[in-house]
């Protein structure tokens, strides 16, 4: 009997439990599997929305060159990239509604510093194109929900998911890469912050020559300083593919210094592709056919500086060439395409740099050496880079690459825009004064 | 109180009835769920996998991305994003994905019109290589191919093809 009770009240009790699990079960299971599936499809959306920001702000930064412009051009670039980065499984595209799914693109915001972006700066307010160097950019996402929708909380059956990035210009850096093989001399040494270069904001512009012996040329009409410039010797004696050399210095003056595994002619460890500053054996170009010796002023202008200008110049035209660049670079015509000239190619010396509104194809990056060398056995050392915009001709023409003393007119900068590739650090053991106090950064996301 | 037992017996059988329905339901809620997870965990894997090759790309210098150049950086990033190592020496990440299957695209910007279009190609017999591209795309083409496993069920592999677009940020 009393064995007959305890099974009669089990079995009573399982039957009520059933029920009870029944009913409590169905909302708690549907609990856990919206934690498994809900909950992992909304850290997915999340990784995607981190990539596509990422790749945006990141694309938008380097479009921060300082110009009345370059907010519009960031902005482009930054709807290009997240468009093209699509999320929920590669689904969805982002700033478009799909279903009762929504996502916005918020209008980035620029700052001038990062402590003004981060909000620890209280004058740190949004910046204008000439003096933003800092993208924040916030995407805001609908995750879909599936079996959270059957509960309350989440009967809209979606949830937005918010990724906010932060990306700008770096630290000056000690070694840059891809910048144009052109350098100049230091007015003055002392100067750490323009080199005696002048007051980047003043738009000072520059005669800039080929480094000559004799009476310097004239200036252009409009500059009233000049630069004398050489070219620094990057000659890559085992290229395997432009082994021609006119070929190698077109495209230098077309795109900056190309990398590749050759070492340096110089024998510094800098790689070829890059310049460091406090490099002491920097040298003119110096390859079996040429030698940059500097020539008398106003004789011919040597060879591999007119192949050199011929790339400099493909950032204004890359059809209509002068016949000198057609014979003196040796294949010209399958280069020059693959170069495409700047947007802007109308904005003169009549304008200030702020109102130019290309893409930076005309700003060109040169290392700042203390001296120009005489001769190829004298080494330079690299104090700096500063940038230039180069000009038209004062009659709105393009500069003429065949110019006896190799002049053309560029404004000096400062150093707005952030170069392609660099270290911040002087892993090349050039002796890098650390930190570098003035110079153009490049492109990082700020974590 | 023979009948009271029958009763309650009777509820009670009802119940294994309702069990014995609910059941396979459940058990294919949980098979799928597990699959889904399986999945989504895959594909993020592999997105983040794409990403890393997109994003290792972007910086490098000096790289030819002719279609068929057989790029050495190319190569290289690809093999880190798969396996870890940039000469493709360590296990791959995802089981059965090797290099081969990630593909990479460009695109340029058209200077004067600013749209995204194709990147001139036209250098690519010669030795001038390809423009500048001002995107890099890594895509896995004919995508990773998973199979759902779920009991009593056929279910159709799932090609998972995710993708990751960056901005070039190398040198030529």
């Amino acid at each position: 009997m009393e064995r007959h009770r305890v099974s009669t009240g089990r079995r009573f009790t399982r039957g009520v439990m059933s029920i009870q699990l029944a009913v409590i079960l169905v909302p708690v299971v549907f609990g856990f599997m919206g934690f498994a599936l809900d909950l992992g499809r909304m850290y997915l959306i999340r990784g995607e929305l981190t990539q596509a920001a990422d790749a945006a702000a990141l694309a938008a930064a380097a479009q921060l060159i300082g110009t009345g412009t370059s907010l519009d051009h960031a902005g482009a670039v930054a709807t290009q990239a997240l468009t093209l980065n699509k999320y929920n499984f590669g689904s969805l595209t982002l700033g478009q509604d799909s279903g009762n799914l929504t996502s916005t693109v918020n209008d980035p915001a620029y700052f001038a510093t990062v402590a003004g972006a981060t909000g620890t700066d209280p004058s740190g307010a949004s910046a204008d194109g000439t003096t933003a160097r800092h993208i924040q950019l916030t995407v805001t996402a609908d995750a879909p929900l599936l079996f959270f929708s059957l509960l309350s909380a989440g009967a809209s059956r979606k949830t937005p998911i918010a990724v906010q990035v932060l990306a700008g210009v770096s630290a000056p850096l000690c070694t840059a890469c891809g910048i144009e093989p052109f350098a100049i001399a230091a007015k003055d040494i002392s100067d750490t912050v323009n080199f005696g270069l002048g007051d980047p904001a003043g738009d000072v512009h520059y005669t800039f020559y080929y480094n000559c012996t004799g009476t310097a040329p004239t200036f252009l009409p409009n500059s009233g300083q000049s630069a004398a410039y050489t070219i620094i010797n990057r000659y890559d004696a085992a290229s395997t593919t432009v082994t021609e050399e006119t070929d190698q210095l077109f495209r230098l003056g077309a795109a900056g210094l190309a990398s590749s595994t050759t070492p340096n002619p110089t024998g510094s460890p800098v790689p070829i592709g890059c310049v460091g500053i406090g490099d002491t054996v920097e040298a003119v170009w110096n390859s079996p056919s040429f030698a940059a010796v500097p020539p008398t002023c106003a004789s011919r202008l040597p060879a591999l500086a007119l192949a050199a200008l011929c790339g400099l110049y493909s950032r204004f035209d890359n059809q209509t060439p002068p016949d000198a660049c057609t014979t003196g670079v040796t294949n010209y015509t399958a280069l020059s395409a693959a170069y495409q000239p700047d947007s802007d190619i109308t904005t003169g010396q009549g304008d200030l740099y702020s109102a130019y509104q290309g893409s930076g194809r005309r700003v060109i990056t040169v290392p700042v050496v203390n001296a120009l060398a005489p001769n190829t056995a004298t080494p330079m050392t690299v104090l700096g880079f500063r940038q230039f915009l180069v000009q038209l001709a004062a009659d709105g023409t393009f500069f003429n690459p065949s110019d006896p003393n190799g002049r053309f007119v560029a404004t000096y900068i400062g150093s707005p825009m952030p170069v392609k590739q660099g270290y911040i650090d002087d892993r090349f053991g050039q002796s890098c004064p650390a930190p570098v106090p003035s110079g153009p950064g490049k492109v990082v996301l700020h974590r | 109180m023979r009948t009271l037992r029958q009763a309650k017996r009777a509820r009670s059988g009802s119940m294994a009835i309702e069990v014995a329905m609910w059941l396979p339901i459940m058990f294919l809620l949980i098979a799928g769920t597990v699959q889904f997870g399986k999945i989504s965990y895959t594909y993020y894997t592999l997105s983040e996998i794409v990403n890393t090759a997109a994003t290792y790309l972007a910086v490098q210098n000096g790289v030819n991305f002719c279609p068929d150049a057989g790029d050495a950086n190319i190569t290289a990033a690809l093999q880190f994003a798969v396996t870890g190592t940039s000469d493709g020496s360590g296990d791959p990440i995802v089981t059965g994905l090797t290099a081969d299957m990630l593909a990479v695209t460009t695109q340029c910007i058209d200077p004067v019109t600013l749209t995204l279009g194709d990147c001139v190609l036209s250098g690519c017999s010669t030795p001038v290589g390809a423009q500048r591209p001002d995107f890099i795309t890594v895509t896995l083409p004919n995508g990773y191919i998973v199979q759902p496993r779920i009991p009593y069920l056929l279910t159709d592999p799932i090609p998972l093809r995710p993708k990751a677009t960056v901005a070039y940020g190398g040198g030529s």
